[in-house]
């Protein structure tokens, strides 16, 4: 009850502003953070899961066991099926009957199980969002396939023996980036009518996905069900199979906002350090007074350790409420990205969070000093001269330290991260220390040197050196630990807008023929279409790998290999390197050659255990071509530009019946060119996939967004601690100024001194903090985030910039004060 | 109520070891007025500490109501305090952040006693200052202060008042109330005081006086006890 009325009092008494702010940022921090990854990674995997129509696929070349279906739907999973074959669709049965090769999908009833189908009454008009599929005995047609075949809504069309009515036009649909093989413009119709066509037979080519939806525990745990019971020709597809992307933007956002959210803590706990020290120095002599009066050690630390738990209690109770507050205003900043018409539900585990953080904040840097509050000498009283004997500074840095630790590991369950930023912020402490002491030891002047601000400034640093040293320790940290959020968070963004950077080709054109190379080129230039080159292809199976058997070689091998290469492949012939690969291994054949040799790709080699040298045989059309393999390749398959798994030298494969492929990109604004590029070339497959790309630019402008957010948050942290830095000094600082005013310095003088001592210490630690930013971003980069390091000239400026003024300010801000409180009271108290 | 028996102080400093007090013998009984005088360095606060158990002698015994504090660990002689002692300081000692009440009830709060607020409240009437309960120390005058020091001091109803220098920081007016105030609240609570001062006319209210120089006793009209046979003989003055 005591402690209780000590703890209001200090309170009233402006005692304890700092380390409760200090606190409740820490524990609103962590919260808001947690809250808010959280929020933003459910709502963004929902809204990717739009890519797939479902949470989960089964992707599949057969049916699949019955039972499965009846275990997920007794798991309570929700599904849907997905039938895919390429087809000829017809008008009727005339002579003259428009026909069109299409890509059908049958669907049940329950598809799309995530995400909405775009579609429309008329071709290329107003587009509505629908959730439904076609029923049975209708057809909805790709928009594009309606002028080709002189369609109109309402007629009918034969899908194989099926007569079936063009009941709407599908502009999109969800997952169509997940079903990259399907060539031809899209026919969507129940999977009830399939029996009606009676295309599929055994052996035809039919693409089976089962989508499930559900939750995620749920989801997992199917997953492990299935897991070895599947065939290598079937697969369990999630968000990262199937866009990769997204899933490595969201890991790597993760890891940062963690990153962030444990050096906001580490802030926050550096400003609790220093305000409890404070604090615990102003009690000193409470302590002794109270102890004079009888309390005992064991009193006055029960007082304090249950003041120090009552306080972190009502800190976490308001922090939580603030990091909640926080998390709302940044969905709100967001809701013009999240798509998702539900915003995904609060867990209680951030809160969690938050209070654990409090609790191992306050022990680790608050208890220390508070400890040493205990070892108080009642004499104190009678002799103001004796020494503070208190707990020792190396274990008080060393708790901190450990608290960090403590909490870093436990954000990111990554030791790695965790032992590095530890090991990057105390070489800082250790190099910035060194170089702080060094600068401000200057030839020592004698006395104040009162006669001009500058000189008293100046003299007040020197004297003041080792204060000071690790004042500019700490303000260096804080502004260092600011500018290398800044670095990391524009690399992140830059290389994330690098992956898909203006101008990424959209559209991939498929099955050209030789003819119409010439002229698809010609339309394309004269549209303005940035494409890249054309290249052939010709379908060729692997079949042999130094003379065995492919079969054979893979079983010696990796065996899932079989199901990658045992099919019909894309094989194409270059004189030049393809611009974005990147040679690993040999060299590229001279222009002109054409030596019987191939070019393989880095990851499939590895995976077949193939190397230069190493001979392969491949079976195009009824002819056999043996090769060898003399450079290997590293591509990025998500580059939306034409690969290629193997690339011959020109000669080789030129007498086969080959089609062409590019890929371009088309503004949104000029998409009714595919019109026209259909009519003209009726025969050509276009593969929409600027939904999905600009799908992916808005997950990625969204955690750039929340990336600058938190950031926000970082720098209030950052602020208390130089406002806490500065509180620290204070006390001394009041007397000096109040002697100096009583013996006729005037406030602008006193003001002056202070507003350049800051500004100085702000200059110096700004240089000192760009330094080891620097040297961090480069041991984060080269080591943790698997990025290149690129030298930041501008924080060499903007550092030293940022920390004279924002020191500057901090210090004459807070120190006003000090000439604003009349010399006699400061006097009266000292 | 307080013997001290051969009691020696020794500080290590960069220059050796120093003693501030030695071979001091006193005895002070329940009831006595003492006053402990002496030139600035002469040892008095450093005696008063350690009478009073705020720190510990390098050889000696200290007895207080009977009990040898020298042999008690700190938490010990702060549980003594509690139940035996009050202080009043030269320079207040209030706590700045609560208010003249409050710091009053502080002691009473810190040793559980119930009814601190009415004992506070009855003791600041008693030094006059039942107009000033909400002030904080800062919105006093340096006499009020004390005058709260002393309320605090006698609220605790010690048995022993210990008081350093109560006037030091008083002008001679101020100081003179406030000397009257400690004496006629000593003599209503009947409590043991000792007193440093370098004040004679201070020393001179009090029953008896010790003058220590150099950490000697140099003079006392209190009956002594010797080392060598213990035995205590008491001298009227």
């Amino acid at each position: 009850m005591f402690g209780l009325r000590l703890l209001w009092r200090d309170w009233r008494g402006g005692e304890l502003g700092i380390l409760a702010s200090a606190i409740v940022i820490a524990v609103a921090i962590v919260t808001g953070i947690s809250l808010f990854a959280e929020r933003l990674q459910q709502g963004i995997v929902a809204q990717s899961n739009n890519f797939l129509a479902a949470d989960r696929v089964l992707q599949a070349s057969a049916p699949v066991n019955p039972e499965w279906l009846a275990h997920a739907q007794s798991m309570g999973l929700q599904q849907a099926q997905i039938l895919g074959f390429p087809t000829m669709v017809y008008t009727g049965n005339d002579v003259d009957a428009a026909m069109q090769f299409t890509s059908v999908k049958a669907v049940s009833d329950s598809y799309p199980l995530r995400g909405e189908l775009n579609v429309s009454t008329e071709a290329f008009g107003a587009v509505t969002q629908s959730t439904d599929s076609p029923s049975p005995g209708e057809v909805w047609l790709d928009p594009r396939l309606l002028p080709l075949m002189d369609l109109e809504v309402g007629n009918t069309v034969f899908v194989g023996e099926a007569e079936l009515t063009v009941s709407q036009i599908i502009v999109t649909e969800p997952d169509a980036g997940g079903s990259f093989y399907g060539l031809g413009p899209r026919v969507l119709m129940n999977i009830s009518d399939i029996p009606a066509t009676n295309i599929v037979q055994p052996g035809s080519r039919v693409s089976y996905r089962y989508l499930f939806a559900g939750e995620t525990l749920e989801l997992d745990n199917y997953g492990k069900w299935l897991e070895d019971k599947l065939l290598p020709s079937q697969k369990w597809l999630g968000l990262a199979d199937v866009q990769p992307q997204i899933s490595r933007s969201l890991e790597r956002a993760e890891q940062f906002l963690l990153l962030a959210g444990a050096l906001g803590v580490g802030l926050a706990g550096i400003a609790i350090a220093l305000a409890a020290r404070r604090y615990s120095e102003r009690h000193y002599d409470y302590v002794a007074m109270m102890k004079s009066l009888g309390a005992t050690s064991i009193r006055i630390m029960t007082i304090y350790s249950s003041n120090l738990l009552l306080l972190a209690v009502i800190a976490t109770i308001v922090g939580s409420g603030l990091g909640w507050l926080i998390q709302e205003v940044f969905i709100n900043v967001l809701q013009d990205y999240f798509e998702v018409t539900e915003v995904p539900s609060i867990s209680l585990r951030p809160f969690v969070v938050g209070a654990v953080t409090a609790l191992v904040c306050l022990t680790s840097f608050a208890l220390p000093p508070l400890i040493s509050l205990q070892g108080a000498s009642p004499l104190r009283v009678l002799r103001r001269d004796l020494d503070r004997s208190g707990v020792s500074s190396a274990f008080t840095y060393g708790t901190g330290v450990l608290g960090i630790a403590v909490l870093m590991y436990w954000y990111s369950g990554n030791l790695v991260l965790t032992l590095a930023v530890l090991a990057g912020v105390g070489m800082t402490f250790a190099i910035v220390g060194v170089l702080a002491w060094y600068l401000l030891q200057g030839s020592a002047k004698v006395g104040m040197q009162a006669g001009s601000s500058w000189r008293l400034a100046l003299a007040s640093m020197r004297r003041r050196g080792f204060q000071n040293a690790v004042q500019a320790v700490i303000f260096s940290l804080a502004i260092m630990l600011l500018l290398l959020l800044a670095l990391v968070r524009s690399s992140l963004i830059e290389e994330w807008q690098i992956q898909l950077p203006e101008g990424t080709p959209n559209h991939f054109l498929v099955n050209i023929a030789k003819r119409d190379v010439t002229a698809v080129e010609k339309l394309l230039s004269d549209n303005k279409m940035s494409g890249e080159p054309i290249y052939p292809m010709v379908r060729g199976r692997l079949v042999t790998v130094n003379q065995e058997a492919i079969k054979t070689w893979s079983e010696k091998t990796d065996p899932t290999v079989e199901g990658s290469v045992d099919r019909e492949m894309s094989l194409t012939w270059s004189d030049v390197k393809p611009e974005d690969n990147l040679i690993t291994d040999g060299k590229w054949w001279s222009v002109g050659s054409s030596a019987a040799e191939v070019s393989i790709e880095a990851e499939l080699a590895n995976r077949m255990e193939v190397g230069l040298g190493d001979n392969l045989s491949f079976l195009v059309g009824s002819e056999s071509l043996n090769v060898t393999i003399t450079s290997i390749r590293e591509l990025d398959w998500e580059s939306m530009k034409p690969n290629f798994y193997m690339i011959f030298p020109p000669g080789l494969l030129e007498q086969y019946p080959a089609t062409y492929m590019t890929s371009f990109h088309l503004p949104s604004a000029e998409k009714r060119f595919l019109n026209q590029f259909i009519k003209r070339f009726p025969t050509i497959t276009v593969i929409e996939m600027d939904a999905v790309i600009n799908q992916i630019r808005s997950i990625i402008n969204q955690i750039s967004s929340a990336v600058e957010l938190v950031l926000g948050l970082i720098i209030i942290s950052g602020l208390l601690v130089l406002v806490a830095s500065v509180q620290a000094s204070l006390d001394s600082r009041f007397q000096e100024s109040a002697i100096l005013r009583t013996l006729g310095a005037k406030r602008q003088l006193v003001l002056g001194s202070l507003a350049i001592e800051f500004s100085a210490l702000g200059l110096l630690a700004g240089f000192l903090a760009a330094f080891s930013a620097e040297l961090s971003v480069f041991g984060l980069q080269e080591y943790l985030l698997d990025m290149d390091y690129v030298p930041h000239p501008w924080v060499w400026v903007v550092g030293p910039i940022v920390g004279a003024v924002l020191i500057g300010t901090a210090g004459y801000v807070t120190c006003r004060k000090v000439v604003n409180t009349p010399p006699v009271e400061v006097l009266r108290d000292l | 109520m307080i013997i001290a028996k051969n009691l020696e102080k020794n500080v290590d400093t960069s220059e050796g070891q120093l003693c501030i007090l030695k071979g001091i013998d006193l005895e002070i009984k329940h009831g006595e007025t003492v006053a402990i005088v002496g030139s600035s360095g002469s040892g008095k606060s450093t005696l008063l500490g350690l009478l009073a158990g705020l720190d510990v002698p390098s050889h000696g015994a200290i007895f207080l109501d009977g009990e040898d504090i020298t042999l008690l660990t700190e938490d010990e002689r702060a549980e003594v305090r509690a139940r035996l002692v009050g202080f009043v300081f030269q320079s207040f000692q209030l706590l700045p952040s609560l208010t003249a009440l409050e710091n009053v009830m502080l002691p009473a709060e810190l040793n559980g006693v119930s009814g601190a607020r009415a004992l506070a409240e009855k003791y600041l009437g008693r030094v006059g200052l039942d107009h000033r309960f909400n002030h904080y120390p800062r919105q006093l005058s340096g006499g009020e202060q004390q005058r709260v020091a002393l309320a605090r001091a006698f609220a605790s109803q010690p048995k022993i008042l210990f008081a350093d220098e109560p006037t030091g920081n008083l002008d001679s007016t101020t100081g003179s109330h406030i000397i009257d105030l400690l004496f006629d609240l000593n003599r209503e609570e009947g409590a043991t005081l000792v007193l440093v001062t370098h004040e004679q006319r201070l020393a001179d209210r009090c029953q008896h006086s010790i003058k220590l120089d150099a950490g000697e006793i140099v003079a006392d009209d209190l009956k002594s006890v010797t080392a060598a046979d213990s035995s205590i003989t008491k001298d009227d003055q």
